[in-house]
Formats: C-alpha cells, structure tokens, sequence
C-alpha cells in the first residue's frame, strides 16, 4: 500500500533557515539517513523537499484559459515543505515511520516532533470514472 | 526546473465533490488525463498522484520513546490535498500555464472548476543521494 508523508509549516513561527547551521545539518543528516534506510528496505518510492512559502504561487485559469497567479496566501494557511511516498505492508508501518521523521532533530537537538500528515494514495480513479 | 502543482481543497470541498454526477466526474477526470499524456508527450511529466479521502487521513507525531501517536480530526479549515503535478518545465511561465490548464478542468455541467492550484519549485539543493 502506498502511503504520502506530509511535513506542512506555517509561514510564521520558528524558520529553518534561522537555525544554527549545526543543527541544520544534523537534521538533513537524519533526513538523508532515513532515506536511505527507507531505500534499501524497498519502502522508498520518492521523497522530495519544496522551496520556501515565499515562492509559492495559486494559480487559477482566467475565462480565456490563460493562468492568474496570486502569492497571497492567509497566515492560518499551511504550506507543505516536503514529502515522502512510500509502499508499505500496513498503515500501522506508515505511521511509525511518520513517527521518526516527526521526531527528526530540530534547534540543540531536541526531536521536532512535528505532526506529519499520513494519507493513502489512490492507485488511479475507479474504472466506472472513466469515459 | 522541477515544480509541484498542489490541487487542495478543504473537507467541505471534497464534500462538494462527491454530490458530482458520474458523468461529470468522468468528463473532469478525462481532461485530467488528456493533460498527463500531453506533459508526457512533451517530455515534462514527472509524476502525478491521487490521495485517498480525508476520513484516511491521520496525523502522526512521534512520542517521547519513538512510538507514532497518531490522530484523525482535524479544523474545518485544514486544507486536504486532493493531488499533485510533478512537472519538469523551462521555466516557471510554463509551470503556470499547466496549472492554469488543470485549473480550468470541468466541474459541475462542464463548467470549469477554477480551482486554485499551487505551484511550488523543488528545493533540489536538499536531495539525498539523487533520489
């Protein structure tokens, strides 16, 4: 079963970018170890980080078709910074390894224990969908 | 350059779209696909991915020993994502014009939805080990 780990922020509060470089790189340490733990097991289908909220952009189709984009996004909005999809044998797996990414070292090492959003992916839209 | 184009709504939303008639659903989901096999013809597909309905939906934390707390409720406003583009582009004008694309796929009647898609780039400088 495939599974898709979402790590969202808000724009406000705490910035990685503002830690400690010596605590950003023991977090992408673990991220990376992690990975490849997750590869080697055969459970990694990807895994990807996003660039930062102030590149974001909505994009929404004028009546001609053509793209409208807008950067304002409400303060309460969530971004995604990144993701993992994995195939796993039980949701319970795909929890417990929400489980360690949220528990990844944030600033001086402590655990972020950041919620991590754990979603089953569609394999493909049922056959009676399609036309 | 890789983006990601993020197709969310909230769960009264994916309310909303379970009401949609099965020819409509299949008229949204035929563009959807027209779109993936032109990216893919055009050499710019990545990947796309549906994710399964927000009552799956959990969010995990890790406890203090390692263990995944995991919980389902969420506010009203949470936005779930619905699915994502992988688009390999030119340039970030392109990444518009796909989303403003997907933007206009039809609701409802034909109608174009013009739902709100968010572009965002790939913080490529982050990737571990080439995955």
């Amino acid at each position: 079963m495939k599974y898709m780990l979402m790590m969202n922020t808000m724009r406000t509060g705490r910035g990685v970018p503002e830690w400690p470089k010596k605590d950003l790189q023991a977090h992408i340490a673990f991220m990376i170890a992690l990975n490849q733990e997750l590869h080697e097991r055969g459970e990694l289908v990807s895994a990807e980080g996003l660039s930062f909220p102030d590149q974001a952009r909505l994009v929404r189709a004028g009546k001609d078709g053509t793209p409208m984009t807008d950067g304002v996004f409400p303060e309460s909005k969530e971004f995604l910074a990144g993701f993992w999809i994995i195939d796993v044998e039980s949701p319970e797996r795909a929890y417990v390894i929400g489980a360690r990414i949220s528990a990844a070292p944030g600033p001086g090492g402590s655990p972020l224990n950041i919620p991590i959003e754990v979603r089953p992916v569609m394999s493909g839209p049922p056959p009676e969908m399609l036309q | 350059m890789k983006y990601i184009l993020l197709m969310s709504a909230t769960k009264a939303g994916v309310d909303g779209y379970d009401a949609w008639s099965k020819k409509d659903v299949a008229a949204h989901m035929t563009v959807l696909r027209g779109i993936t096999n032109q990216l893919t013809e055009s050499g710019e597909f990545v990947a796309t991915q549906g994710l399964a309905q927000p009552g799956e939906a959990k969010v995990v934390r890790g406890e203090k020993n390692g263990l995944p707390i995991t919980d389902g409720i969420f506010p009203e406003s949470k936005e779930f994502l619905l699915g994502y583009w992988i688009v390999d582009v030119a340039n970030l004008e392109r990444a518009y014009a796909i989303a403003g694309r997907i933007s206009s796929a039809p609701g409802p009647g034909g109608v174009p939805t013009n739902m709100p898609i968010e572009v965002r780039q790939f913080a490529t400088s982050v990737q571990p080990d080439g995955q």
